[in-house]
């Protein structure tokens, strides 16, 4: 009993973790009705980002004077991640929304597929130009929070987990906030809801859009960030996450941040459990049988409102 | 005589609102009957309905005397119930000629069939001097009776016609109206959905129901129904209902 | 319409016997597997071209019909089964499948669709990848339908026949009501089923046929070079590769598929040479311009340049309905 409990703790913290990946998918998906298959390649490049921030000494496919300027001013250690995650998410902001300008706005009215198409090729690109710059060897970020623990009674977790836990649901609860708030979070609301009167309302759709787009890629970003510690970094580490986010998106209803962040808990709560009872290999199997079973029966999530 | 469309008590609801409420109504084969109401008032939900696209939730719909209430559209159409979208849905990488080719396809495997049949249905709406030029880019006169063609070259027996007018020039909409009119040549009812066009209406209709807020407030023949106080009240509001008292 | 006297058949079939005699002209085994691989991508892009390009629907999970193909084979010859049929036996479970997946994706929409079909393909490469009877992530030995020292010679030959095979179907399909019916769907599948289209029934017999020939290609594939793993023929690539093939050549065409593959496959090839892991780069680049600027791809791009269906006088310039050219 105190193993499943445990197990389900588990899962809750990561789960936080992939409700910040969800959640920004959910954004780019509920406002722009883009299909968005390059989050988990964003989620990549956050992480190398973080990274790189970390250990400058990445940076050695500069030009030799610019790494050395670089490595002269600011050393070669940088920031922890558990800092430098922040740095990373307003470079993936910025990065997004260039992304945005130059390869999404020109296909944001066409089909589906071509949407599907631009995004997979983004996402390509992506992982093979880390790839190339980087080139394909694991990394790993040594933080000695990631060997603390914390102890609650018969439950230990890990204290990088929790931090990570407690600094994801800080996003959350900022982004619903910034959502239900704002103006531009009402702004956002309105062309999800109406993308057709939007705009007869003095809403810069195309701007609203963009940011939304580049607060998406941020969140990915963010999140990669924080796994930072805990996975090893290799350029194909952010591909499963983008069905995951899917799988997130459609279990908590497209459009619905709220419901992509529980599905999030959900998925990670899943996988945890099946990690405990089945085994380790099947977990993304799961997680794919989730994913077909939500499609077949409740296509329209668990808080959407709209048909699939 | 089985009559060609029944609706017994038809209710269709949305979460909490009822769009259609109750609606009843009986049509003779070769009739042509014209449902109206402002906007919102539930016509092109009816047509839905009659089609297959949604199945109602309350009532029966019995297309020539078969009760028809839960099939699925590809099925109403193949029995004989025909459509065209208010919002007009051109296949735009196909020609005009293919387009309605799709529709004969129900009665013929052959393309050289279907070409024929669709030629001559094409002749019947003046559009044979379009059949090869794609659908996309069409004036929008020209669309509307694509989509009549369409549905035509399926031989249906009932053709449900949602706004086919509205958007042209009155000219437009009056030649549309003389064809519409000889619909039942080929062996069609007609039932149209008009919001305001009362020009073609009262031309062609040969019955009028009127819908508002869901339900059936009035039905009769075209001239007596538009000056109901009621159908007045709910086109102009309840201030001119005080006119023609 | 007299097909023999048709200059456009003459030309196709001098065409396919010159690639036909290709081994002939080439030094060596590496250069006789690049044709051979081009030429079955070329299959694989005239079977995915039925569900993608004519049907409109986006499926990037074919790979999982691929990988049936050639598990297949490998599984039903060690019951023992004779070769021949544990071929055909293998494309036959994997039309099977397709018809399972089918009655689920087909359901969906859109992206909606597209995810589905990922997560087929997933499920099957991670349940390969996992269960013992398939070998595990260590793979499958597959037997070799040819021997000797030609065999290369003759497994080329045997792709070329599929191709043709399948280029076949395509042309039939494109000619026929049921490809009529395929591009209905692609268009608006609303206005497919008021015209009395049984929209499910097309969209399954489209996967159906197209499953099938991806199968057998996959086959061919894993007897060829005799081995199958997970990681390398039950990935997302090779679906996003036959999808992309499709795209740049021209989905919806008939030459479209093919003229993509050998496009692709060559540029691979040459990259090969100049960066050693590059070729996803190239995919991404290539998928990008495609999309932004020759969303028809090449031949629907020249289809278009030279086409015989002009549009009304003082019409507006149409938008491409999906970036697949029609007939």
């Amino acid at each position: 009993m105190i193993r499943f409990l445990q197990a389900c703790a588990d899962g809750l913290l990561t789960g936080a973790l992939y409700a910040l990946i969800g959640m920004g998918l959910a954004l780019i998906f509920g406002v722009m009705r883009i299909v968005n298959f390059a989050h988990g390649a964003f989620l990549m490049v956050g992480m190398y980002a973080t990274y790189v921030l970390f250990d400058l000494t990445a940076l050695n496919f500069l030009p030799v004077p610019v790494y050395n300027f670089i490595v002269g001013r600011f050393g070669e250690h940088g920031l922890n991640p558990y800092w430098g995650f922040l740095p990373a998410g307003l470079f993936m902001f910025a990065f997004g929304w260039l992304i945005y300008a130059l390869l999404i706005q020109p296909v944001r009215n066409r089909s589906h597929f071509m949407q599907i198409l631009m995004t997979t090729g983004i996402g390509l690109i992506l992982t093979d130009g880390a790839q190339l710059i980087f080139h394909a060897d694991y990394h790993q970020t040594n933080i000695d929070l990631v060997n603390r623990g914390v102890h609650l009674g018969p439950f230990g977790a890990n204290a990088a987990e929790v931090l990570s836990f407690v600094i994801a649901v800080a996003f959350v609860v900022g982004l619903r906030a910034f959502v239900v708030r704002s103006r531009t979070g009402q702004a956002l609301r309105a062309i999800s809801q109406n993308p057709e009167v939007a705009p007869l309302m003095g809403i810069n759709v195309t701007r609203i859009q963009g940011f939304s787009f580049a607060l998406g890629t941020a969140l990915a970003g963010v999140a990669g960030g924080l796994l930072l510690p805990r996975l090893y970094l290799f350029p194909g580490v952010g591909e499963d996450y983008t069905t995951k986010a899917f799988v997130m998106v459609v279990l908590g209803g497209m459009g619905s941040i709220e419901g992509a962040a529980f599905g999030g808990l959900v998925l990670g709560v899943t996988e945890s459990l099946t990690s405990l009872y089945v085994g380790n290999k099947w977990a993304l199997i799961v997680d794919f049988i989730f994913f077909l079973l939500v499609l077949s029966f409740k296509p329209s999530g668990i808080f959407g409102r709209q048909r699939a | 005589m089985t009559p060609v469309l029944e609706l017994d008590n038809v209710t269709k609801r949305f979460g909490g609102l009822r769009a259609v409420k109750s609606v009843s109504l009986t049509m003779n084969a070769g009739e042509i009957l014209f449902i109206i109401g402002p906007n919102g008032a539930g016509k092109t939900t009816v047509f839905n309905l009659i089609s297959g696209f949604l199945h109602p939730n309350e009532g029966t719909i019995r297309f020539q005397g078969q009760d028809i209430s839960r099939m699925s559209p590809h099925r109403a159409a193949q029995l004989g119930i025909g459509r065209t979208f208010q919002i007009v849905k051109p296949l735009p990488s196909l020609t005009v000629l293919q387009n309605v080719m799709l529709g004969a396809f129900m009665h013929t495997r052959s393309p050289r069939q279907a070409e024929e049949a669709s030629a001559k249905i094409l002749d019947f709406l003046q559009m044979v001097h379009l059949s090869k030029f794609l659908a996309s880019g069409l004036p929008l006169a020209a669309l509307k009776r694509l989509e009549i063609a369409r549905a035509l070259a399926t031989r249906p027996k009932l053709i449900l016609l949602d706004e086919v007018v509205s958007g042209l020039t009155t000219s437009e909409a009056l030649a549309l109206a003389a064809l519409v009119k000889r619909l039942p040549e080929w062996g069609v009812s007609v039932v149209g959905g008009v919001e305001h066009v009362m020009q073609v209406v009262m031309k062609i209709a040969d019955r009028v129901i009127v819908l508002d807020y869901g339900a059936k407030i009035a039905e009769g023949l075209p001239a007596e129904v538009v000056k109901k106080p009621e159908v007045i009240e709910a086109y102009l509001g309840p201030k001119f209902k005080e006119l023609t008292q | 319409m007299s097909l023999l006297k048709s200059w456009k058949f003459w030309a196709l079939v001098a065409a396919t016997l010159v690639w036909a005699r290709m081994p002939w002209f080439v030094q060596n085994n590496y250069q006789l597997q690049v044709l051979f691989r081009i030429t079955l991508f070329a299959a694989l892009g005239l079977a995915w071209n039925l569900v993608g390009g004519y049907a409109g629907q986006l499926s990037l999970g074919h790979v999982a019909f691929f990988g049936i193909g050639a598990y297949g084979l490998a599984l039903f010859h060690q019951i023992p089964l004779p070769l021949w049929l544990s071929l055909i036996l293998a494309a036959t479970v994997a039309t099977l499948v397709a018809g399972l997946i089918g009655l689920i994706a087909f359901r969906l929409r859109g992206p909606y669709f597209t995810l589905a079909t990922i997560a087929f393909g997933e499920v099957l490469r991670l349940t390969a990848a996992n269960l013992d009877v398939t070998g595990g992530a260590i793979g499958l030995t597959v037997p070799s339908l040819f021997h000797g020292r030609t065999f290369w010679r003759q497994f080329y030959l045997a792709s070329v026949a599929l191709t043709v095979i399948a280029f076949i179907v395509n042309y039939w399909v494109s000619r026929s009501r049921f490809g009529y019916y395929l591009l209905a769907i692609r268009e608006d599948e609303d206005t497919a089923s008021a015209v009395g289209i049984n929209t499910a029934r097309s969209k399954l017999w489209s996967l159906l046929l197209s499953a099938f020939l991806t199968a057998l290609a996959g086959a061919l594939y894993g007897s060829a070079f005799q081995f199958i793993i997970p990681d390398s023929a039950l990935t997302l690539e090779i679906s996003v590769q036959i999808a992309i093939i499709t795209m740049l050549g021209g989905a919806g065409t008939l030459l479209g598929p093919i003229v993509g593959a050998a496009l692709l496959l060559s540029a691979q090839e040459v990259f090969k040479n100049q960066f050693r892991e590059s070729h996803l780069l190239i995919y991404g680049v290539l998928i990008v311009v495609v999309v932004l600027f020759l969303p028809e791809g090449v031949v629907g791009g020249l289809e278009r340049l030279f086409s015989r269906k002009p549009r009304a006088p003082g019409s507006s310039k149409p938008q491409p309905a999906l970036g697949g050219a029609a007939q």
